[in-house]
């Protein structure tokens, strides 16, 4: 699903009814299959611009254009039901849009086996880990096998071995997909491993400041010196954002 | 110390470097400096950390505002452009603190009322939406149950109480009343007559918006902060439909039952009341109580249910969704569930009297 938005913006009222613009007008577009990472710092609009895509919030103006298709949405906390069970929450998008019972109980475990939770199907989201939480949100984002994934943060609470893990596998998913995916965060060397294409933000208002193809090869080795230099590249670029008078040595 | 410092007249030289561990001697050389007019010579200074020239800075700056300035002399660029970072610090104008002037009570009560305009708008809009999802939506029954239970069932014990002993309060504080004029045969009708039509509906409303509305609001308060609501509106969920339609349907269900069995259990009240105080048997309590009341009492508590269950559902529904930020608003929500609720629930009681006496059978005024 491709995905074209020109002129979006959105601003806020603060408690004391002043009104200040936290994103754009901005526009992007995003080709069919891409693997897009928003990147930025935090406050810079990336989540704003994601509840917009997906119609959670209206822009103030501006044009979306988007084909027609299933939408998956991953949230940063998982925004799983508490009283499902794992494999409750993830048949119940399925469920929403008239799957016959048996047809998502065969795709709930189907993609539950493929984030490794299979024997967890029948616990509560209480009982499970942070990493294995993230892991049923995601089976939950991906079961209806969504045209356009929007991911937001999805690995931003997790330590940092659960989250490589988890972003092995999100690539690996997405890889035999033809799903257009924007994944949102403000970690650069995760954006860096995940991404066909990096868009940076800043802030004050969320503003594009730099998009990038990447072209590090597949499997993507973070140890590479490939990998090192684009990291670096980007994190200047970040640092620069936070704060303009620092400038580093190359 | 990697530094020196000298001090010749009124002049204190640091010369080499400087940090953090060298701040005690720093500040016990500036100190012995203070309340006269000082010259700090860094022209032999090749670096200092943050926390000396911040220690510097404060007192350069402490002495402007005691009228003896010292000077600082001989920066290089970088211990400059330490300091030139302390100067856009204190040069950032704190925000003024406005002055209560009447313009601003004006303001204040303006800003008020808007608020509150904004709150009855909001749940008026709020209201005619659920009532079109209940019209237009599927009706969810396992769901609808299960609210069914936690609002009626499990409120019946405290109901049937409370409204028991209103019961015996009201009955022999009527009778006690009433025996001075020979008058306790009227108790029954009395009592009869203020628990079917105010006390029973009522004290159910006011029950129940403090059980259900309060656990409504902090329901959907804590789904909205987990973005559980957000997850269920991507998945193409009407939330009215979901959320707030089983919680409006179980309380019209069950909202009529609990204040008919209040009537009963305030009634009973009465003839204990009537019974222990009084010594008026039961037989004679009984007659007179069907003597005064009519069927359209007992309705009146059921249309009465209609109209609270409606308040409480909607409102402690809007009050969640209202829900914005973190956890402390969940808190925020619940209490304005109930305080708003009950407020509406008077005041809808207040109206529904009026419309009362003018059509129920029997009543001249």
């Amino acid at each position: 699903m491709s995905l074209v938005f020109t002129g979006i913006q959105k601003s806020y009222r603060d408690p004391s009814g002043k009104s200040f613009n936290v994103l754009g007008p901005m526009d992007l577009r995003v080709d069919t299959g891409e693997f897009l990472c928003l990147l930025g710092p935090t406050g810079c609009g990336k989540t704003t611009l994601l509840r917009i895509l997906s119609g959670l919030e209206e822009p103030d103006s501006g044009n979306i254009s988007l084909s027609s298709g299933r939408l998956g949405y991953v949230f940063q906390q998982g925004a799983l039901f508490p009283w499902m069970t794992v494999e409750a929450n993830v048949m119940f998008p399925l469920k929403a849009t008239g799957v016959l019972e048996s047809e998502c109980r065969t795709r709930a475990a189907e993609i539950l086996d493929l984030v490794g939770l299979h024997e967890f199907r029948k616990s509560f989201p209480h009982e499970l880990s942070g990493g294995m939480q993230q892991r049923t949100a995601l089976a939950r984002g991906l079961v209806t096998e969504p045209d356009l994934l929007l991911l937001d943060e999805p690995f931003a609470s997790l330590d940092t071995r659960t989250g490589i893990n988890l972003q092995e596998m999100l690539r690996s998913i997405c890889n035999r997909s033809s799903a257009t995916v924007i994944f949102v965060t403000h970690n650069i060397e995760e954006a860096v491993f995940l991404a066909d294409r990096i868009v940076v933000m800043g802030h004050r208002p969320g503003r594009i400041v730099r998009d990038e193809l990447l072209d590090i090869k597949w499997p993507r080795n973070r140890l590479s010196s490939s990998f090192t230099e684009v990291l670096l590249s980007f994190r200047q670029t970040f640092e620069e954002l936070v704060d303009p008078s620092v400038t580093l040595s190359s | 110390m990697s530094g020196a410092i000298v001090k010749k007249g009124n002049t204190i030289m640091l010369s080499g470097r400087f940090t953090v561990g060298d701040l005690k001697e720093i500040t016990s050389v500036l100190e012995a400096g203070s309340g006269k007019r000082m010259i700090i010579d860094l022209s032999h200074c090749d670096s200092i950390d943050t926390c000396v020239a911040a220690r510097i800075w404060s007192t350069v700056e402490g002495s402007r505002e005691a009228g003896l300035p010292m000077e600082l002399q001989g920066l290089n660029p970088d211990t400059q452009a330490i300091f030139a970072r302390f100067k856009t610090i204190d040069e950032k104008p704190l925000k003024p603190i406005p002055k209560p002037t009447l313009l601003y009570n004006f303001e204040d009560i303006g800003d008020k009322v808007l608020a509150t305009w904004d709150t009855v708008y909001g749940l008026a809009q709020f209201t005619v939406n659920s009532f079109k999802a209940l019209f237009s939506g599927k009706f969810r029954g396992s769901i609808t149950a299960y609210y069914m239970e936690q609002s009626g069932v499990m409120a019946i014990p405290i109901v049937v109480t409370l409204n028991w002993l209103m019961g015996v309060v009201l009955g022999y504080q009527a009778g006690y009343q009433m025996s001075q004029f020979g008058g306790e045969l009227f108790m029954p009708a009395l009592l009869a007559y203020s628990i079917c039509w105010e006390i029973a509906p009522m004290m159910t409303a006011v029950l129940v918006a403090g059980r259900s509305g309060s656990a409504f609001a902090a329901e959907i308060g804590t789904m909205k902060v987990r973005q559980e609501l957000d997850a269920l509106e991507v998945m193409g969920f009407n939330l009215f439909g979901y959320i707030v339609t089983p919680k409006m349907i179980a309380l019209f269900l069950v909202m009529p039952l609990l204040i008919t069995a209040a009537n009963f259990a305030g009634m009973a009240g009465g003839l204990a009341a009537g019974g222990i105080f009084l010594k008026m048997p039961a037989v004679v309590y009984i007659a007179e109580v069907k003597k005064a009341l009519i069927p359209f009492d007992l309705y009146w508590g059921i249309v009465k249910g209609l109209f609270y269950s409606t308040i409480i559902s909607v409102t402690g529904s809007y009050m969640g969704m209202r829900v914005r930020g973190g956890p402390a608003s969940v808190g925020r929500a619940t209490t304005s569930a109930v305080v708003v609720s009950i407020f509406l629930v008077i005041l809808v009681d207040a109206l529904l009297s009026l419309l009362f006496i003018h059509i129920r059978p029997g009543l001249t005024l």
